[in-house]
């Protein structure tokens, strides 16, 4: 999935589009991701001036993109339009610098109209920099 | 269902319920209510809902929802699916 069909999906605009692609889908069941992470990234110039680190909030926050995703391919006849996250639990392991490309996964746990429980990873070069689980409510 | 294995189905849902809602075991009473006197909302209960299911591999319905109203309806309700009713 393209960026131009991601953004069919999500309502998100720069610079808080935090997907560039979706390389796998699984409906009813998981999703992978990515985003490429440069140096011109907006939150770069104060995510700290010299010191440029990824904000593990906005890691979080591409987990969640990703499982949006997942909810309204799954389930096409939703009729909620709003997705809100009710419940987090991330673990952030490695920092994550410019250069990098932040991939996500998410795997439904459960997954209903009302909304959905989901276990997450992100990972840049095959290694682990955060998992945990999240729980979002569909309105 | 024997009477021990039942205890210990009221202390593992008791148990599952007090770690999503952060609420105190023994607060978590037969009959108190989820929403009046422990203040859950329906994501809480979608939560405790799936992890009944993770823990004894069934799987139950979204429309059985609406039954977690409290410890004792939740127990009955994980019991039909273990077919213990």
């Amino acid at each position: 999935m393209n960026i131009a069909e991601i953004k069919k999906i999500l309502p998100q605009r720069y610079p808080f589009l935090m997907l560039d692609r979706v390389t796998d889908i699984k409906e009813g069941e998981s999703i992978k991701a990515y985003k490429n992470l440069t140096i011109n990234e907006a939150y770069f110039n104060g995510h700290f001036p010299d010191n440029p680190v990824f904000p593990g909030a906005l890691t979080a926050e591409a987990m969640a993109q990703a499982a949006c995703i997942l909810i309204q391919k799954s389930i096409p006849d939703l009729a909620a339009t709003n997705f809100y996250v009710t419940n987090m639990k991330i673990r952030f392991l490695k920092t994550v610098l410019p250069g990098s490309r932040l991939a996500v996964s998410v795997k439904s746990v459960k997954m209903v109209k009302r909304g959905g429980i989901f276990e997450t990873e992100a990972s840049v070069d095959n290694e682990t920099i955060a998992k945990g689980d999240m729980t979002f409510a569909c309105k | 269902m024997s009477e021990s294995n039942t205890r210990n189905l009221e202390q593992d849902i008791r148990g599952i319920i007090s770690e999503i809602t952060e609420i105190e075991p023994e607060k978590i009473t037969i009959e108190a209510d989820f929403v009046e006197k422990l203040g859950m909302d329906s994501m809480m209960a979608l939560e405790i809902l799936a992890a009944i299911e993770k823990k004894y591999k069934i799987r139950i319905p979204e429309e059985k929802l609406m039954r977690l109203k409290n410890l004792r309806e939740t127990i009955n309700l994980a019991k039909e699916y273990l077919g213990e009713s």
